[in-house]
């Protein structure tokens, strides 16, 4: 489903550019969940960036469902985006004028995919239920990144990508929000590639990968 | 946008534009601010432009009056003409028509209720190229004109109040008159005006006459009545209105720079969702639509409301300065709607484009990160400032060319200001950086003082627009407040100079010798200071143009030499008078200014009797108010050359001990025995002269007054709305020092502190900026508009009250903040500096 081949990415310095992946091969099958483990800035959240076509690469090809991103214009990849992917931020970026519930069908609604049956299940799995209307400040962190992880499942996509998901929040509440994760994971067949630091949080997952200097290796969660 | 069921299906761009709109269900105090700066543009703007179409209404429909297209004959001494010289003058082929003109005060009119202007016709020999012949033309419609009861006319603002006067003949509306205009039959305009025969007589421009030598023919072009001056008044109000419109921009500008930068999150977010770039720019651009549309509205009516309050004081001036009449009742064409709406959707799409252009531009992984936005404000802002050099350098440049070659252009003047306003303000950051770099140096030992400078720097994207407001509006008020205050000095001082005489007679014609004989005899007066009028026409072989131009003829007694205002200096004054008595003639500066005339230079006029007389200029003077060119020659020369008919007469009073007011009614009580009562009802005292002088010269800088507070007032209410707009993220940046250990009294000190300093340097900044603008209404713009030139007074009080005015405007502008600020919980900053 997800291809990378030869991606290579790097940023200018007044000392050269600096590359941050280099030769990256990958590849994600449907359903599928894969760890991308790494250093602080190791390059982890660029290749997500990348996969999600946020950005481009100096060199390599990204394919998704056989089509290649870099044929894809700005426009097409937000298509792409909005239809196909669900993106889950360690900062959650909720947006703070909207109630909880139009926060949660906002993708679903930009991409025309909105099912009240599927949104009120999400509502009942991620215990948001009774709090429709209030307003992402008006809950706790946990609440937050549960919002959040049901945002990006709201359009029924089929990759999630988490970009450390749980890294704002105690050992405790991390742990019941990866548990959700992974059960509305798989009740939605969704594959998910997912950047964190932490083995505990990589555990879980069908495949772990490690970057190290901007290559990957096979990991060990 | 809350609810589940069912699914809702309203595409990208409703769905973000939904999103987009929600940030000011969160923030009202957003919304409240950019539609108050578009209600605030927009109805000054709007106010403006009501007030210019209303007049424009009048002067077309005064154009489109006949009087306006005929030649007027009257007697050329001023005497009513009589049934018998019309009757001789149709029997000798000429085709002319009687027409009576006069005022008229309609029965039930409240004390001191203008009068209205009664016309008669007579529409049986009145020319057929008159629009009103045209009107009466049918049998019919000729036959009710004719035959009592007759019918009368009436402009629509005052139909109503004409039909409740029962000495008047059945009213007909008639749109196309002028305000306060009644026109009826000839017959019934004498009954009710008490006139035996006709005021004067019309004819059509081409028919040819030969008069007798009592008559006189003036040209129709020479009666038209809003002239170049009258659009010139009208184009310092658009000026006004324009500056207005662009300081309520200001606002809209902060406003909509802060409902984006705060919403720079949002953007990445819905970017990262799946929004394209383009998507979003469009919503924007719709949200920019939506608001522009209902500040329209807002603005507009707002406009007319303001137009309806400033109407009157604008008519009043119209008609005192220029004799044009406008009506007091709106009146607006369908353009004025929709150049509103055009106007303000422009002025937004200016604020905004900037603003959409920068979001398409910004990548999307730098969309969110407000560090990655002020580093392109920096350098917008060094942009700003060199911008704002070129404008400067370009304003210096048409000053300096506007002050070498004497050229009075209004086009060139306004061009001049509006590059200095502009460069000065795009200027003003940069100014303000540096003054706080420079503070920053001189105290960076005291840990507050530096955060608080720092802070500033950090503020300075938000805080420029504000500011900028606030050094328009500061210099506009210090440099239109020296204007008229100076205007208002030299306009006394002139009145003193030349209203010198304690009584003015206005007597009939055939008493005027004898009157002058008998006040000479009198033992209280102690000179006599006759004047006459008359008419030429100014024969300009250069332009090869002819125009009308008054002549005014005055007895230059030693009291008049001594006072009368001359733009020479003192040692050659005595000579300029001798040249007057040797048969030179001084003229007036509009005449000097418009035919580009200096002492030494010649004139040619031509008299009504169709002689010409070449004439030497041998000096200039002042005389503010009048529209018209003038020349003056003593009394004698004007009755003896151009036949000039009896005028005023001024009366000096002797010296002497009592009371002047006790001389003057015994004067007038014994010339009241003499030649009877309404020769002593034309007299009218000096000091009643001067205070109606004084009232008209107020009346006419009233809308001024009013449009330079406004501005003033917009611009400290951009100051408090970008101050409480942003009081959310201010108490976030207050609250790690107010945990640090400064106390809140101290955080409300520092920030009131900021702000005043702030508002003191830009008060810095419009002290030139304001006196560059006196100087350029004063001796550019006034010359060009108005035909006269004033000195340049400078009033160190203004300059003060302009510091304080500033620190007044922030400190107000503070207020509101600090105190929430004074009055937050300990928990509640607790909470901003966890969240920070």
């Amino acid at each position: 489903m997800l291809q990378l081949t030869d991606v290579a990415k790097s940023y200018p310095t007044p000392q050269g550019p600096l590359f941050v992946l280099d030769g990256i091969d990958l590849h994600l099958a449907p359903g599928e969940s894969l760890a991308l483990m790494g250093e602080s800035g190791s390059g982890k959240s660029t290749l997500l960036h990348l996969a999600a076509g946020l950005d481009v690469p100096d060199r390599g090809e990204i394919h998704f469902h056989e089509r290649a991103l870099s044929a894809l214009d700005e426009p097409a990849r937000a298509d792409l985006r909005r239809r196909h992917l669900g993106l889950v931020f360690q900062q959650f970026h909720l947006v703070p004028s909207l109630a909880v519930i139009d926060n949660l069908t906002l993708q679903a609604r930009l991409a025309d995919r909105e099912d009240p049956d599927w949104t009120d299940h999400l509502l009942e799995r991620l215990g948001l239920t009774g709090l429709e209307q209030r307003y992402p400040e008006q809950l706790s962190g946990g609440q937050q990144q549960r919002l959040a992880i049901g945002r990006a499942l709201a359009p029924r996509p089929d990759l999630l990508l988490a970009d450390e998901p749980t890294g704002n929040l105690d050992e405790a509440a991390a742990d019941r929000v990866l548990a959700l994760l992974h059960e509305l994971i798989h009740e939605s067949r969704c594959a998910l590639l997912m950047v964190t630091h932490s083995a505990r949080v990589a555990a879980p997952l069908d495949r772990c990968l490690r970057l190290h200097y901007g290559r990957l290796e096979p990991g060990e969660p | 946008m809350s609810g589940r069921r069912p699914a809702r299906r309203a595409g990208v761009v409703g769905v973000t534009l939904a999103t987009l709109l929600s940030h000011y269900r969160r923030h009202p105090g957003q919304l409240a601010m950019l539609l108050l700066g578009l209600w605030v543009a927009g109805a000054l703007w709007s106010s403006v432009q009501a007030i210019n179409a209303t007049a424009r209404d009048s002067y077309a429909r005064a154009e489109a009056l006949f009087e306006t297209r005929l030649d007027r004959i009257e007697r050329r001494d001023g005497t009513p003409l009589s049934p018998a010289t019309y009757a001789a003058l149709r029997r000798d082929g000429m085709a002319v028509s009687p027409l009576v003109a006069g005022e008229l005060t309609l029965a039930g009119s409240a004390a001191g209720e203008a009068p209205l202007r009664l016309l008669g016709i007579d529409p049986l020999t009145l020319p057929g190229t008159s629009p009103l012949a045209r009107r009466t033309g049918d049998a019919a419609s000729l036959r009710d004109w004719l035959l009592p009861p007759h019918r009368l006319r009436a402009a629509p603002d005052v139909a109503d109040a004409a039909r409740r006067d029962p000495r008047l003949p059945p009213v007909e509306v008639d749109p196309g008159l002028p305000p306060a205009t009644l026109v009826t039959d000839i017959g019934v305009a004498q009954r009710l005006l008490g006139l035996a025969g006709p005021t004067r007589l019309v004819i059509a421009p081409e028919a040819p006459a030969e008069l007798p030598d009592a008559l006189m023919r003036i040209p129709a072009r020479q009666l038209a009545s809003p002239g170049q001056l009258a659009d010139s008044f009208h184009l310092n109000l658009t000026a006004m209105g324009l500056l207005a419109l662009v300081v309520g921009l200001f606002i809209v500008h902060a406003a909509l720079g802060l409902a984006l930068e705060q919403r720079l999150g949002l953007l990445r977010t819905l970017r990262a969702l799946g929004v394209p770039g383009r998507t979003l720019v469009v919503a924007l651009g719709l949200e920019l639509l939506t608001l522009g549309l209902v500040g329209a509205g807002l603005g507009i009516l707002g406009g007319v409301l303001l137009a309806r309050l400033l109407l009157p004081d604008v008519a009043a001036s119209l008609a005192s300065l220029y004799d044009s009449h406008v009506g007091t009742r709106l009146a607006l064409p369908w353009h004025f709607w929709l150049g509103g709406v055009a106007i303000i959707l422009g002025g937004l799409a200016s604020a905004g484009a900037g603003l959409l252009w920068r979001v398409a531009r910004l990548d999307v992984l730098a969309l969110g990160h407000a560090q990655a936005w002020r580093a392109r404000l920096g350098g917008l802002l060094r942009r700003q400032a060199w911008a704002g050099g070129a404008l400067i350098m370009l304003a210096a440049g048409l000053g300096g060319w506007l002050w070498l070659t004497g050229d009075r252009q209004l086009v060139a003047g306004f061009v001049m200001v509006t590059a200095a306003l502009l460069g000065v303000t795009l200027w003003l950051p940069a100014w303000l950086a540096g003054s706080w770099r420079l503070a920053a140096r001189l105290g960076r030992r005291r840990a507050l003082w530096a955060w608080a400078l720092a802070d500033l720097q950090l503020q300075l994207p938000r805080l420029q627009l504000p500011m900028m407001a606030l050094l328009l509006a500061l210099a506009t008020n210090l440099g239109v407040s020296s204007m008229v205050g100076g205007f208002r000095l030299t306009f006394l001082d002139w009145l003193d100079q030349r209203l010198l005489a304690d009584l003015y007679l206005h007597p009939e014609a055939e008493r005027h010798d004898a009157l002058q004989a008998w006040l000479a005899d009198q033992p209280e007066v102690a000179t006599l200071l006759p004047a006459r009028h008359a008419e030429a026409t100014l024969l300009d072989a250069a332009a090869q143009s002819a125009a009308p131009v008054a002549l005014f003829g005055i007895r230059p007694a030693a009291v008049l030499r001594a006072h009368w205002p001359l733009r020479l200096p003192a040692a050659e004054r005595d000579a300029a008078w001798q040249a007057l008595a040797a048969g030179e003639v001084f003229v007036n500066e509009q005449l000097a200014n418009r035919y580009r005339r200096r002492p030494g230079d010649t004139l040619t006029l031509r008299g009504a009797d169709g002689r010409r007389h070449r004439l030497s200029i041998a000096a200039i003077y002042p005389d503010y108010g009048n529209p018209r060119p003038e020349v003056v020659m003593p009394v004698a020369r004007l009755t003896r050359v151009f036949a000039a008919p009896p005028g005023s007469l001024g009366v000096v009073l002797r010296d002497a001990p009592g009371s002047r007011r006790q001389r003057l009614d015994a004067l007038v009580t014994r010339l009241a025995a003499r030649f009877g009562p309404a020769t002593a009802e034309s007299a009218i005292d000096q000091q009643a002269l001067k205070a109606d002088a004084t009232r008209v010269f107020e009346r006419t800088f009233a809308i001024t007054r009013a449009l330079d507070a406004l501005t003033l007032g917009v611009a400290a209410l951009a100051l408090l709305t970008t101050l409480l707009a942003q009081a959310g993220t201010r108490r976030a940046q207050l609250a790690p020092l107010w945990a640090l250990g400064v106390s809140r009294r101290r955080l409300v000190g520092v920030q009131c502190l900021q702000l005043t300093g702030t508002a003191l340097g830009t008060a810095l900044l419009a002290l030139p900026l304001g006196l560059a603008l006196a100087w350029a209404l004063v001796a550019v713009i006034n010359v060009a508009a108005f035909g006269w030139r004033l000195p340049l007074h400078l009033f160190p009080l203004q300059l003060l009250v302009t510091l304080g005015l500033a620190v007044l405007v922030a400190g107000l502008a503070a207020l509101l903040p600090a105190w929430r600020l004074w009055r937050m919980p300990p928990r509640q900053l607790l909470q901003e500096f966890a969240a920070t």
